[in-house]
């Protein structure tokens, strides 16, 4: 059972990998990144019962803690963005391309 | 046991796949929430009983209610959306740049052969969790606090900036 488990989380981690690269709108790439961030946790608690450690369950709390502090800028700075450009296109940000 | 797995797979995978391919960041967010209750479910079948708590509370309750709210806050409108094309194509281009990466990921969970050690009675609970997240990760876990302090301090201060300038 955590062959089957470990291999949805990898299948989860390449499709947020997926979303980043090929998708614009700035909120469907933040769920991508918090795709992966969950992908990370599910492999980390499926090693924490095949091996009986709680350290697994300990490092998926505190990624969990991560993904808050995540939520919590990231969306002030996307609703900067929108108020700045008028629109949600992670594309238009390209000050700093040389 | 194994219909759940089943289950949960087919559910976790298909609602990434939403999330992928809606167009609107709200259907995207709803198909997104299948998955993280799906996670959720996994966390149970593992039996962890407060990871599959936090999940619900934390990541499909708080998390995911807080992006929804901005997405709905800015409020777009189907037509202001960017039209996004040839998805399907990019979706092949991204799959063919990341089969390497794929394959080594999926060679190593092949690969790996399940110990199978037996639990703990209390395995999963609160007070075995927290003795370890208090003994073990304490360092980790203080730094976590300094983080959470920092991006609520972040996110005022933008804030701030932005209705000062207009």
């Amino acid at each position: 059972m955590v062959n089957e488990i470990l291999f949805v989380a990898v299948v989860l981690f390449l499709i947020g990998i997926i979303g980043v690269l090929i998708r614009r709108n700035i909120f469907t790439v933040f769920m991508s990144i918090e795709l992966m961030l969950n992908a990370g946790n599910l492999s980390f608690i499926a090693f924490s019962k095949d091996l009986a450690l709680n350290s697994g369950s300990s490092i998926a709390m505190i990624v969990m803690a991560v993904a808050a502090a995540e939520a919590a800028f990231g969306l002030a700075i996307a609703l900067l963005i929108y108020k700045h450009k008028n629109s949600l296109d992670i594309d238009l940000l390209n000050l700093i391309k040389g | 046991m194994e219909f759940f797995t089943i289950a949960f797979s087919v559910l976790a995978i298909g609602g990434a796949i939403g999330l992928l391919f809606f167009k609107h960041p709200l259907h995207g967010a709803m198909s997104f929430l299948v998955t993280l209750l799906s996670v959720a479910g996994f966390y149970a079948l593992l039996s962890n009983k407060f990871l599959f708590i936090l999940q619900i509370i934390i990541y499909a309750g708080a998390i995911m209610v807080l992006i929804m709210f901005v997405i709905m806050f800015l409020n777009v409108r189907e037509k202001e959306l960017i039209d996004e094309n040839f998805l399907v194509n990019k979706f092949i281009l991204g799959a063919l740049l990341l089969a390497p990466f794929a394959y080594l990921l999926f060679s190593s969970v092949a690969n790996y052969t399940p110990q199978n050690i037996a639990l703990a009675e209390d395995f999963g609970t609160i007070q075995s969790i927290g003795l370890n997240l208090f003994t073990e990760w304490m360092f980790t876990f203080e730094l976590i606090s300094i983080l959470l302090l920092g991006a609520v301090v972040g996110a005022v201060v933008v804030a701030q900036k932005e209705s000062k300038n207009g």
